[in-house]
């Protein structure tokens, strides 16, 4: 009966354990199975040879996959930075009672709800060396076309980037800010603080934890971001945008390599897999280091 | 008395519809739905449209599934490996025929034109263009994939292409230029143009990153007498006909219209069809296309010639064929429906429903003539056409998106040519030799 008592939580748990096991963690093991083997989409899994670490070898020798990784690393990189910087800066500008505010805020997130697809093709247009907004309108004020997609394809991806999700950045922060303790910051008012000091040393700390999630969840993002690219570029010139999710769909579809696919999705799945741990980890050290100044501070009291 | 009469009637009815049968081979398959897998391209609209007949006719239904082509491969690639297949019948890119014929699943059509009950002994199979059936339908021959004593039919070509070199008349009128026949030729005019009409490219032809950058890049290869490998199957792509065709690749894009690096075929084929530039090399899909006033602001401004010459005529060998998976339900059903398709017949229909024909015959046909005046032209070109002018092996794909955009990094980058096919012509080597190319060396 004890016993009975003991498994009865676990018994209501099992359902979803079970759900769980077979929705999250089956095709996991199935891509990390698959990794270990030469396999072509003419086979099954079970016909593929066994070839232990060979294509996690062989790719870590390719330099294509090198530079592909390199490129994902420096667009992730850009585009988290300027999507932060200018997500957050938004919010802070907007975080006030202007006369049709809610009608403004619609409009800044509306570009996140533009089918990838739709935005690529967008771009590509705008982008386009003749009939293209951008170098028409340089040319009527009498500078220089640009080059968008060919000289300048990373940058001109990273640009699309920022316009697409720079609006998921600012709606999180935006909301973020709207929780903040008024008490705090009517203490710094009351104590004299500026408005850039009330920002740097009230608003942006208190911030802090919904930023970091925010950012982890745009890094995690933009290291899968596939259909714009592929729309706008097919990672070309040469492999200057082809990032690892494009490199992916690549060699499972055109090379015909799963396993080889499946290897490279595992080493993007540890790349972001260790991204998270360490912004947990930082997030854990902050608020310990919170927690001792507080109690330090109690202390003095 | 009344019995033996019933029996004799009976008898009769029997013997009748048995005559029947034998004079309509395709009665024992009325009412068979078959499901048919086909991409969407010009040349498969226009099979649309005469797929009713072939229902009037024979009492079989045709339902066809048709997916945008590279979708349409990933679809077969899952389809093909299933026990029971849901296609009778599919159409395939040519670079499908060696992972299909190696994977065995596609069925050899000996054992149907055996078969004196299916085989139309009127199907005059000389009348086919050599060069596609050996490139598309044909597998087992000289190196895997040509034609050869070890061969054997998997499929017949259905939408095939080549490649022409279309010109804008007006333009060539105006400055009193002859239509280029060799590649010299060519590539002079294709630099001299700009000169001529200020803001118009030379050629327009593909150069995006990837299969693009590839798929022009070959088009130069084969006529200029290269090849991407040797007897021995050893990467000849850097040798100094391999040289040359990237050299006329870049100078047609640096001569081209503006942004001609990026462009895929879609844009190659939109800036000649804008009147951006005075010529076009590349597939003979198109004509359709340049014929039509809602697409095309150069309507009878073009006019077609052979793609040009250099060490030899090679002019590409592409498009669809049409063959049976081995796990198809209906197979003598789907034999019947490929073999009314490519018949005579059925050749001309989708010729003058606006498809490309596979007959010599076609090709020659006055009413087609009189409809698509260039189709004497294509037909010449056909003679022409190179099954060899790419590789089609199963580590193809792997090795064409190295070239293309190592050839990409050429055209934007101003790569050393000879060093960048250097080294695609090593890296080549290294998948040949894990592919067990050299195995008998």
């Amino acid at each position: 009966m004890k016993t009975a008592n003991r498994l009865t939580p676990y018994m209501f748990m099992a359902p979803a354990a079970l759900i769980m096991a077979i929705a999250l963690l089956y095709p996991l093991g199935y891509m990390v199975w698959g990794s270990f083997r030469d396999w072509n989409p003419s086979q099954t899994i079970g016909e593929a040879e066994f070839v232990g670490l060979k294509n996690y070898i062989t790719l870590w020798g390719d330099p294509n996959f090198r530079e592909s990784l390199g490129v994902t690393l420096r667009f992730a990189f850009f585009v988290v930075t300027f999507e932060m910087v200018i997500g957050v800066g938004l919010a802070l500008l907007l975080d006030r009672n202007i006369r049709g505010m809610s009608v403004l805020r619609t409009l800044f997130i509306l570009p996140m709800m533009i089918a990838p697809v739709v935005v690529g093709l967008m771009w590509r247009y705008m982008y386009h060396p003749t009939v293209g907004t951008f170098n028409r309108t340089l040319d009527g004020l009498g500078l220089g076309k640009i080059d968008w997609l060919g000289q300048h394809a990373l940058t001109s991806v990273i640009i699309a980037d920022i316009w697409q999700w720079t609006p998921f950045i600012f709606i999180l922060a935006l909301a973020a800010l709207q929780s903040l303790p008024r008490s705090a910051l009517e203490a710094a008012r009351i104590d004299g603080a500026t408005a850039w000091q009330q920002v740097w040393h009230i608003k942006l700390p208190l911030m802090m934890p919904v930023l970091i999630v925010t950012g982890l969840l745009r890094l995690i993002d933009a290291f899968k971001v596939l259909e714009v690219i592929l729309v706008m570029t097919e990672g070309g010139p040469g492999l200057s945008t082809e990032i690892l999710a494009l490199r992916i769909s690549r060699t499972a579809t055109e090379f015909r390599e799963l396993g080889v696919a499946a290897a490279m999705s595992n080493y993007l799945l540890i790349l972001l897999l260790g991204l998270t741990l360490a912004m947990f980890a930082f997030t854990r050290w902050q608020e310990a280091r919170a927690r001792r100044v507080r109690a330090a501070a109690e202390e003095d009291l | 008395m009344l019995k033996f009469l019933g029996t004799t009637v009976a008898g009769a009815t029997l013997a009748l519809m048995a005559g029947r049968a034998l004079a309509n081979p395709y009665a024992e398959y009325e009412g068979t739905t078959l499901i048919v897998n086909f991409p969407a391209h010009p040349h498969y609209n226009a099979v649309m449209k005469i797929l009713p007949e072939f229902t009037k006719e024979t009492g079989i239904e045709v339902e066809v599934d048709q997916l945008p082509y590279l979708k349409m491969r990933e679809r077969q690639t899952l389809e093909l490996a299933q026990e029971e297949g849901e296609y009778d019948l599919i159409a395939y890119v040519v670079f499908s025929k060696a992972d299909y014929v190696y994977a065995d699943q596609l069925e050899n059509l000996a054992k149907y034109v055996m078969n004196p009950k299916l085989s139309d002994p009127n199907y005059d199979a000389d009348d086919l263009i050599d060069g596609y059936v050996y490139n598309i339908g044909f597998a087992g021959g000289t190196k895997g994939y040509l034609e050869g004593k070890t061969g054997s039919l998997f499929g017949i070509p259905y939408g095939s292409e080549t490649s022409i070199l279309g010109y804008r008349k007006d333009i060539f009128e105006k400055h009193g230029l002859e239509v280029p026949e060799t590649y010299d030729e060519m590539l002079e005019l294709a630099c001299k143009i700009p000169e001529l009409e200020p803001g118009m490219g030379g050629v327009a032809s593909r150069a995006a990153s990837g299969h693009h950058a590839s798929h022009a890049y070959l088009l130069h290869l084969a006529p200029l007498g290269g090849r991407i490998f040797d007897d021995s199957w050893n990467p000849t792509m850097n040798s100094a006909e391999g040289v040359a065709a990237a050299e006329a690749l870049k100078k047609i894009v640096d001569c081209g219209p503006e942004g001609a690096k990026n462009f895929g075929f879609g844009e190659a084929l939109g800036a000649f069809l804008n009147g951006d530039t005075a010529m076009f090399l590349d597939t003979t899909v198109v004509a359709g296309q340049i014929d039509d006033p809602s697409r095309s602001q150069v309507v009878g401004k073009v006019g077609w010639a052979l793609h040009p010459m250099g060490a030899r005529r090679g002019s590409q060998t592409g498009g669809f064929g049409i063959g049976i998976p081995a796990n198809a339900l209906n197979k003598d059903a789907a034999f019947l429906l490929m073999q009314w398709l490519t018949s005579k017949r059925g050749d001309k229909l989708v010729a003058l429903a606006g498809g490309n024909p596979s007959r010599f015959s076609t090709h020659a046909d006055p009413d087609v003539n009189a409809k698509f005046p260039h189709m004497a032209t294509f037909g010449e070109a056909l003679k022409h056409a190179d099954p060899d002018w790419r590789p089609i092996i199963p580590v193809w794909g792997k090795i064409n998106a190295d070239l293309g955009t190592t050839l990409s990094k050429v055209l934007t980058e101003d790569l050393d040519i000879q060093e960048a096919l250097d080294g695609v012509a090593e890296r080549t080597k290294a998948v040949m030799t894990e592919a067990g190319y050299y195995t008998w060396q």
